[in-house]
């Protein structure tokens, strides 16, 4: 059975009060090198109305960049839905009965734009640029304050302490590289030695961390405005300082300059952050939480290449990355002071 | 024999972009289609130098792995890694480069090279933990040679970063290895 027949076939299943159940549009969405994304169309018919409902398929792949429990971040965005802009949730299935792997199905949001390339160069975004830059700032506060404890998010698994966030995702990365380098990574491992030295300093407060908001994975519309952020692999519980620092990284500065994400200049996202926040940005704790984004970043890499190597995946876009991380390198040297 | 490798990789550029990528109807098929050009960029780019690359690389690394012995053997008497690791580089520089100018062979000479250049890395960043004054002047001189010499493989080539993030950054790197070049 094609992958739309056996789509419709599971909505029926979970629609038991619909009739005439029908999957439409079915197309792969590009981008994504940890879980395939489908956008697709449903109609049916319920308590005699048509309902008509754009819907995204998140799958597991045959092999990922991330080895990460989808589970998590169907929890995740279903928990802070209404809080911070993100698609509805409707059903997570862990069986590979029906489509062959996990995978789960959220609502689609319309009308906007992810792809930072466009959001960045077309002029339907140049007048609104200054409101994208404002509410990328405020939806990483929003984010930030979540309350984990009533939202049951505790199941991520709270640090030790505020002072232990950054112990916690040093060890997080190096047991990757561990499990996953098919070779010798000499700027990867010193700056990983120089963190364990030089930690980042302790949490204001333990937050929930989205761990790869940036531009590229929020959806925004013709005015401006964040309707979802997307991407919330890699979520868990830690600093708030390990966000600001991801989204300041070089590799998503995509208009090739100094601007953070192609947005703003960094004294303004400080800026920005803060006042929404309450929190205080400190410039050398983001400067080591960049160090250690740009090794979690390489190490991402790292992963697919051994996947590609291993014929766990063909994907061509696992081998790119793979053979790309030698500018990461050049980042993290830089912020090494070497 | 013509075509030569990196002929043969352009015309696969051409035929990819002028052939196959416009009769492909979905965005996912025409994004995996640049992502294999963009691969292919990448091979294209070293093709012609990578054995020589690995050659010079081989030679440097062997000449700071030998600074890199006489450094840290002189740095911390009794710590057991720098010992071993000592041991290990002399042991490693007594066996001659290998002649075989394959890329196999000469990027598994690279690779075990490398090994060593990644503990010595890890220990210096250990001497250096409290401070350059305390590890002394040597081991920081040692430490800007190894790092001198990753930035200059990390610079190498062709990467998708040169047009998107590191556009800038790369232009301005290009432009300081000219003039030092003249």
């Amino acid at each position: 059975m094609q992958l739309e027949e056996r789509l419709q076939a599971y909505l029926k299943h979970q629609l038991p009060a619909a009739v005439d159940v029908r999957v439409a549009n079915l197309q792969r969405i590009p981008g994504g090198a940890s879980r395939e994304t489908w956008s697709f169309d449903a109609a049916w018919r319920e308590a005699g109305e048509e309902v008509q409902q754009g819907l995204i398929l998140r799958r597991d792949p045959d092999a990922s960049l991330l080895e990460t429990e989808r589970d998590v971040e169907f929890q995740v965005m279903d928990a802070v839905y209404g809080r911070v802009p993100v698609p509805r949730m409707h059903w997570i299935e862990t069986s590979s009965e029906w489509l062959d792997r996990p995978f789960f199905i959220m609502s689609r949001i319309d009308g906007c734009e992810t792809n930072p390339t466009r959001l960045l160069t077309d002029p339907r975004f140049f007048a609104v640029r200054a409101k994208i830059a404002t509410q990328f700032a405020s939806v990483l506060a929003r984010v930030h304050a979540v309350d984990w404890r009533a939202a049951g998010l505790a199941s991520l698994g709270v640090p030790e302490s505020e002072a232990a966030c950054g112990l916690t995702e040093i060890e997080k990365w190096e047991a990757v590289l561990d499990r996953d380098s098919l070779e010798p990574q000499p700027v990867l491992r010193a700056a990983l030695r120089y963190l364990r030295h030089h930690q980042p300093p302790p949490a204001q407060r333990i937050v929930l961390v989205h761990a790869d908001y940036r531009t590229g994975n929020f959806l925004c519309d013709p005015t401006g405005e964040i309707k979802g952020v997307l991407d919330w692999e890699m979520t868990h519980l830690g600093d708030p300082i390990e966000d600001v620092g991801w989204a300041c990284m070089r590799p998503w500065r995509w208009l090739g300059n100094e601007l953070i994400g192609g947005l703003m200049e960094r004294a303004g996202f400080y800026r920005m952050y803060e006042a929404e926040s309450g929190l205080k940005v400190d410039d050398d704790a983001v400067r080591l939480w960049e160090l250690l984004g740009n090794v979690k970043f390489a190490a991402i890499f790292v992963t697919g290449a051994r996947s590609f190597c291993e014929g766990r995946t063909r994907s061509p876009m696992m081998a790119l990355l793979g053979r790309n991380i030698a500018r990461i390198e050049l980042e993290i040297m830089d912020l090494l002071g070497a | 024999m013509r075509p030569n490798p990196d002929e043969v990789l352009a015309g696969i550029q051409a035929a990819l972009a002028e052939t196959l990528v416009p009769e492909l109807t979905t965005a996912y098929a025409q994004e995996v289609a640049g992502t294999v050009q963009m691969l292919l960029q990448s091979l294209a780019a070293e093709w012609d130098t990578a054995a020589d690359d690995l050659r010079r690389d081989n030679q440097r690394l062997r000449d700071l792995l030998g600074q890199g012995a006489t450094v840290l053997s002189q740095s911390d008497a009794g710590n057991e890694n720098i010992a071993s690791l000592v041991k290990d580089i002399e042991s490693a520089l007594a066996r001659p480069p290998s002649e075989d100018l394959r890329v196999s062979a000469l990027r598994a000479e690279n690779e075990e090279l490398r090994r060593f250049v990644e503990r010595m890395a890890v220990l210096i960043e250990d001497l250096l933990a409290d401070g350059p004054s305390k590890a002394g002047a040597e081991v920081s001189e040692l430490r800007a040679a190894v790092y001198g010499h990753l930035r200059d493989v990390a610079a190498r080539g062709w990467s998708f970063w040169d047009l998107a993030g590191f556009r800038e950054y790369m232009s301005r790197l290009r432009a300081e290895q000219s003039g030092d070049a003249g």
